[in-house]
């Protein structure tokens, strides 16, 4: 076991350090209210700085701020995840097709992310956040249905490398159908890359939130780090040179972040992912 | 040159195609959306007056007629520039807009120039000098950068440089009572820190990419045949390698162009800036829709020029375009 763990961190020391600092996240989230000095809802005197009780302070209506931290854990890395999920799934689909099929699918497919890849993503995510109600899951919705464009491509042009490979000509005169070819044989072959770009679409998908939270267009019920700072920015804690009421969940995004960008960086093309 | 003109026609093509779904969304998401059209058109402040005032409203914005008739009337009014009025602010939807484009603009623009020439400058310089302890610490700051949201950057620049330190403006555009040069010296002053922000933010992704061009662009034959001549390595790098990695790069400039405007409006916020940053998010806390189709919709025509102007210029600085292959 030893030898092969060693190995691992040499060949690899950027990933096991992103998988170590996620497991850490995973952890605080799903362990919440073990690791949690007060339960987040509860109210006390407000504003307060560090002192011994609350080791961050509290906040404006005097709830404890490392408490509401460490449950935010929760929200940022749930949205992060879903609509990862949403934009890789959609993605990965609309580029197998587009790649597999070619003809007036990957002329259409690649027409509708060309103009999505032009509309400034912000400002329509905005709107359409401002009309639906504030909830956690028209964020996730909000951020998945537009963060797909670059995994298309990415599979796109994998699969169009793919279909030409003498294999799956071999499997095509066997008789397979093209849903077998590409379940079987395309998809298992974009695995890596899907894998990576699943990485950095949480990661964006966590960055979009965080700005979208800010904007004070969370979900009220469900407090992320980026509401947090939005709190801490109009509720006077910004003005008021509060650190450590807006530091920490900025950190807490920055590190998370960082986590699933290191995840998707392999050794031999570091980086090659982070390209559109 | 024939090559080239088919070109130039499709793009024009393309974002034309683009420019008229964006106007249809437009149309179609106030129409669309859960809740009544009239309040997502006009705002909540709509729902003030008495029942009689809403029905009229309704009939003056034509939404009891069919949809086609709404969208004719609708394309009708844009080309009188008519975006509508914001009930909130008691003016109308383009007054807002022009001055506060301008700030943004003004913000964008030079951070856009120098972030993409930082990026550049760092970039082939960490790619040419790959592994080395050059390119770990440019990394490292990029990454960093990278994963860092854009208030929490300008939150951070704001406490240190001006609240702390005090050697820069706590927000606004200008101190006001000013002429002449000391008035552009002083939107200077003002905007330095948000462009430092912001460069910062663009330049960080673009580094990135440029790093990993050049060193994927350093290890063909090319370079070690320039390398065999006896070249300097600065040749090599400055005539050689750059050229190589220009054309990609502006393409990859003019993509980024939303993103910069999606990062300007967030700066904008933290440095009370009255750009369309600002204006967004008064609108959002008044869910005042009209202002914020109004931004959204400025801001899309505003991206998509910048693209297509990017996109002329490509076909300017790589020579290729247009050759029959």
């Amino acid at each position: 076991m030893h030898p092969s763990i060693a190995g691992l961190v040499s060949h690899a020391p950027l990933r096991v350090a992103g998988l170590s600092s996620l497991i850490l996240f995973l952890s605080i989230a799903l362990f919440a209210p073990l690791i949690a000095p007060y339960d987040p809802q509860e109210t006390g005197s407000p504003y307060q700085p560090p002192n011994a009780e609350h080791r961050l302070g509290t906040n404006d209506i005097g709830q404890d701020i490392l408490s509401e931290l460490i449950y935010a854990t929760r929200v940022s890395l749930a949205i992060g995840f879903m609509a990862g999920s949403i934009s890789i799934i959609i993605g990965a689909t609309l580029g197998m097709l587009a790649g597999y099929y070619r003809g007036r699918i990957e002329e259409l497919v690649m027409a509708i992310s060309d103009v999505v890849l032009l509309v400034p993503g912000l400002p329509l995510m905005i709107i359409l956040a401002a009309y639906l109600s504030p909830s956690m899951w028209n964020i996730i919705f909000v951020v998945g249905l537009l963060w797909w464009c670059s995994t298309t491509r990415v599979v796109h042009s994998r699969v169009l490398q793919l279909r030409e490979m003498p294999f799956v000509e071999a499997a095509r005169s066997l008789g397979a159908g093209d849903g077998y070819i590409m379940l079987h044989h395309i998809l298992i072959n974009c695995k890596e890359i899907i894998q990576a770009k699943f990485a950095l679409a949480v990661a964006s998908a966590m960055l979009t939130e965080a700005s979208l939270s800010f904007l004070g267009l969370g979900d009220p019920l469900n407090i992320s780090w980026g509401e947090m700072i939005h709190f801490a920015f109009s509720r006077g804690g910004f003005a008021n040179d509060m650190w450590w009421w807006y530091l920490p969940p900025g950190l807490m995004i920055c590190a998370s972040v960082l986590g699933f960008v290191m995840i998707s960086m392999e050794p031999e093309r570091s980086q090659k992912a982070l390209e559109l | 040159m024939r090559g080239r003109r088919d070109y130039l026609l499709g793009k024009l093509i393309r974002y034309g195609f683009t420019l008229f779904l964006i106007l249809s969304l437009n149309f179609a998401l106030p129409r669309m959306m859960p809740g009544d059209p009239i309040i997502n058109l006009l705002g909540e402040n709509a729902l003030h007056n008495d029942p009689e005032m809403i029905e009229l409203l309704r009939a003056e914005h034509g939404l009891d007629q069919p949809i086609h008739i709404q969208y004719i009337r609708y394309l009708c009014q844009l080309t009188e520039i008519n975006l509508g009025y914001s009930i909130h602010k008691n003016l109308s939807v383009v007054e807002l807009l022009t001055s506060s484009l301008f700030w943004t603009v003004l913000l964008v623009f030079p951070s856009d120039v120098f972030g993409s020439l930082l990026a550049l400058l760092c970039g082939s310089l960490a790619g040419f000098k790959i592994n080395s302890r050059a390119d770990y610490l440019l990394t490292a700051i990029a990454l960093s950068l990278y994963t860092c949201p854009a208030f929490l950057l300008a939150m951070l620049f704001l406490s240190l440089f001006a609240f702390h330190l005090g050697l820069f403006p706590l927000g606004n555009l200008t101190s006001g009572g000013k002429e002449g040069i000391d008035y552009l010296l002083d939107v200077v002053w003002h905007l330095s820190l948000p462009v430092a922000a912001l460069s910062l933010l663009g330049g960080a992704s673009k580094f990135l990419v440029v790093r990993n061009s050049v060193m994927q662009i350093s290890d063909q034959q090319f370079v070690v045949a320039a390398r065999a001549k006896g070249l300097t390595e600065g040749r090599i790098l400055n005539k050689h390698i750059i050229r190589n990695v220009l054309p990609p790069f502006i393409s990859m400039v003019a993509l980024s162009f939303g993103f910069m405007v999606s990062g300007a409006l967030i700066i904008e916020i933290v440095f009370s800036l009255n750009g369309m940053g600002t204006l967004i998010y008064d609108a959002v806390l008044a869910r005042d829709y009209p202002v914020m189709q109004g931004c959204f919709f400025i801001l899309t025509i505003f991206v998509l020029f910048a693209n297509f102007a990017a996109d002329m210029l490509y076909a300017l600085a790589d020579p290729r375009i247009g050759r029959s292959s």
